[in-house]
């Protein structure tokens, strides 16, 4: 039976609620990303569900650390995935998000993008919009977005896993060259409820610690955001709707009054 | 384009009378008789105000091949007026009631003005 540690605390869970992803820059040895280099595009289920995949990817401390820390106790490993593989100079992809977004407060899969290569900014990187990950969004009426201020191209070294809320925008970026550019993507789910069984200092819940809001946003939206990252938040650390419901506020919290009049003595 | 013609012949006749046309007076002529080509700028802005800042863009360039470019984090212009200010014209502006308002639900980015040009 393989026992993961979770690997975040508090504060790198509420960055995971705000951004929606986390990155493990040049997690997995050498060796093996090499031994993926000259993978297959395509469908890989024989890749990702053999066992050496499974022990230097898969069940790679930091990356099942950070799974256990966000999907819980004896999560769904991946027993498939995709290679993403361009070859040739292209203009990129569109903006989407994968299969159909949702803009709900749960966390219960985790896409994650292994690159087995470096990857350059002109070998057609993946791009993600931090703290897309939760808009209720067409994925086909996102595409004519060109550069989206905040974007963040995934510039990074071999071995390097990005691990991301499933429904976060992304594409692959434009490609200027021949170099190889690869990317395995597979999904981890989740099976127990939520509960706050990350590395803890205190059996007391705080209270979500807001974050800086994106450069992209409008007024109203990051409004909106705030209030997704509180309600995130409360249902990660396993709070009912209605128990959430009491931390509900979209404005920052030294705006919201707590003092009874009747306590005031003038 | 006809005021171009019409004086791009006034000006051949004359020069007919020394010299003959030759391929760059005919080149001349071919450029002066193409329809101009629409380009078409996003500019996504923060709100439906022309002077709030720009955080998305997009240009579709009808003249160009499309061709590979790198992305890149500055916009063309801090805000659509001064696209206006640079010779776009607004084709459209964002309506409103299409950005339909659903309370507490993120959705798309922005408010988006789309601008044209002809070249």
């Amino acid at each position: 039976m393989a026992y993961i540690k979770p690997t975040m605390d508090d504060d790198a869970v509420m960055d995971f609620v705000a951004n929606g992803y986390v990155v493990l820059e040049g997690v997995v040895d050498e060796a093996f990303n090499r031994r993926c280099s000259d993978a297959k595009p395509g469908p890989a289920k024989e890749l990702v569900g053999s066992p050496d995949f499974i022990r230097e990817v898969l069940l790679h401390p930091q990356i099942a650390g950070v799974v256990r820390s966000l999907l819980g106790k004896n999560f769904l490993v991946p027993t498939g995935g995709h290679h993403h593989l361009f070859k040739e100079p292209f203009t990129g992809q569109d903006w989407h998000s994968d299969g159909i977004s949702g803009s709900g407060f749960e966390l219960t899969e985790l896409q994650c993008y292994y690159y087995p290569h470096d990857v350059n900014l002109e070998d057609g990187p993946t791009i993600i919009l931090p703290g897309s990950h939760c808009r209720a969004v067409n994925r086909d009426a996102i595409a004519h977005y060109g550069n989206i201020v905040g974007q963040v191209p995934l510039v990074v070294k071999a071995g390097t896993v990005a691990l991301t809320r499933y429904g976060i925008w992304h594409k692959a970026g434009p490609k200027l060259n021949y170099n190889r550019r690869s990317m395995i993507k597979f999904s981890y789910h989740r099976q127990s409820p939520p509960q706050r069984d990350w590395l803890i200092d205190s059996e007391d819940i705080p209270e979500y610690v807001d974050r800086p809001g994106f450069h992209y946003t409008s007024g109203v939206e990051s409004y909106r955001d705030l209030r997704r990252q509180i309600h995130t938040w409360n249902w990660l650390c396993g709070m009912s709707d209605k128990e959430s419901m009491a931390f509900d506020r979209w404005r920052p919290s030294y705006e919201t009054g707590t003092r009874p009049v009747e306590e005031i003595v003038v | 384009m006809k005021t171009d013609v019409k004086r791009w012949i006034k000006e051949s006749r004359t020069k007919l009378k020394t010299t003959p046309l030759d391929a760059a007076d005919l080149d001349q002529l071919e450029t002066l008789m193409k329809e101009p080509r629409q380009l078409i700028l996003y500019l996504t802005a923060t709100s439906t105000n022309m002077r709030s800042g720009v955080v998305s863009w997009a240009l579709y360039d009808s003249t160009k091949a499309h061709e590979p470019t790198l992305l890149s984090d500055e916009s063309p212009y801090n805000n659509v007026l001064d696209a206006v200010a640079d010779g776009w014209r607004v084709a459209q502006f964002p309506v409103i009631n299409l950005y339909e308002y659903k309370d507490l639900e993120n959705d798309y980015v922005g408010f988006e003005f789309i601008l044209e040009k002809w070249r």
